[in-house]
């Protein structure tokens, strides 16, 4: 029985903390060394992990992707996709594709001279999967060792405890005042009908008593 | 269009259901505070008339006050924030 509270709460973790890894805004620090564009096939089931970016895109099979490739701080490529996010999950509320794409290209540099940048991100970078994180914004620091502090982060999960902690206050309030008084009151309601059961019982008793023991006179 | 249009009615239907919440969880808490002070008055041998004639009192109060305006915030502040956040997204 305890392995299997541990697997649900395993479980449940991972699946809490995927969807907000992948959801939440993240920042790399990167140096842009070129943009494309690809036609995409969306119709397997790894559609979740691309946007649609209107109402029409969400019927088609396949369409053009535009993608920013990178060298990291550290050395590493990324590839991220450049996609509008629109009025849908995630709520970026993302429309500056075109022109993001743009600042990308300004920003490209090569290796002898480097023009670092932070592209802030959401999503996952999978080649199994061919999938790419969504690159919401980006803008040139001094170097790759800026310091970023993530303020939306803290401010999206400070909020969500606040949100969490006032749903369980509002619970135990809604337990405390009015759940409990109608338990109670049940309660006395049901030893008010075993009191009376009891004296029906005994006034019950007495009378078959009388009526057996007139009987055996 | 479409896209804005369910956005926002998505959105504003959760904010309805957990300002309706938050309303009556705030009410409650006052009516608990009130219902405590008496008792503790009372035990104080403070005399500030019948119980229920209190409470109702200062539900009253509490009813035209402006803690209870407050709550108004659970629709105006992610508003506000989803404005910034437009902004900040597609303008800078």
């Amino acid at each position: 029985m305890r392995y299997v509270k541990w697997a649900f709460w395993t479980v449940i973790v991972l699946v809490v903390g995927g969807f907000l890894h992948y959801t939440l805004p993240q920042h790399d620090i990167v140096r842009v060394v070129g943009t494309y564009q690809e036609r995409q096939d969306l119709t397997d089931w790894t559609r979740i992990f691309w946007s649609t970016p209107d109402d029409q895109s969400g019927t088609l099979t396949n369409r053009d992707v535009q993608f920013i490739q990178a060298i990291r701080a550290n050395g590493k490529p990324m590839v991220y996709r450049n996609e509008d996010t629109g009025w849908r999950w995630p709520p970026y509320f993302k429309f500056d594709t075109a022109t993001l794409q743009t600042q990308a290209d300004d920003l490209r540099s090569t290796a002898e001279a480097p023009k670092w940048a932070v592209v802030t991100h959401y999503g996952w970078r999978n080649q199994f999967l061919s999938i790419f994180p969504n690159a919401v914004g980006i803008r040139p620091v001094a170097g790759p060792d800026v310091r970023i502090i993530p303020w939306v982060n803290i401010v999206i999960l400070g909020g969500l405890l606040v949100l969490i902690l006032l749903i369980r206050a509002m619970w135990r309030q809604f337990r405390e005042r009015t759940i409990e008084p109608l338990i109670d009151e049940a309660a006395d309601k049901w030893d008010e009908l075993g009191d009376r059961a009891e004296a029906m019982d005994g006034k019950a008793r007495g009378f078959w008593a009388r009526l057996v023991g007139r009987g055996r006179k | 269009m479409i896209g804005f249009l369910r956005f926002a009615v998505i959105g504003l239907g959760a904010l309805t259901v957990l300002f309706w919440l938050v309303r009556i969880y705030a009410r409650s808490l006052r009516r608990e505070a009130l219902e405590e002070h008496w008792a503790r008055e009372s035990a104080a041998g403070v005399d500030l008339g019948p119980r229920d004639a209190y409470v109702e009192a200062g539900m009253d109060d509490y009813e035209h006050g402006l803690t209870r305006r407050l709550v108004w915030l659970v629709f105006l502040l992610p508003i506000a924030v989803f404005a910034v956040v437009v902004f900040v997204m597609n303008y800078r």
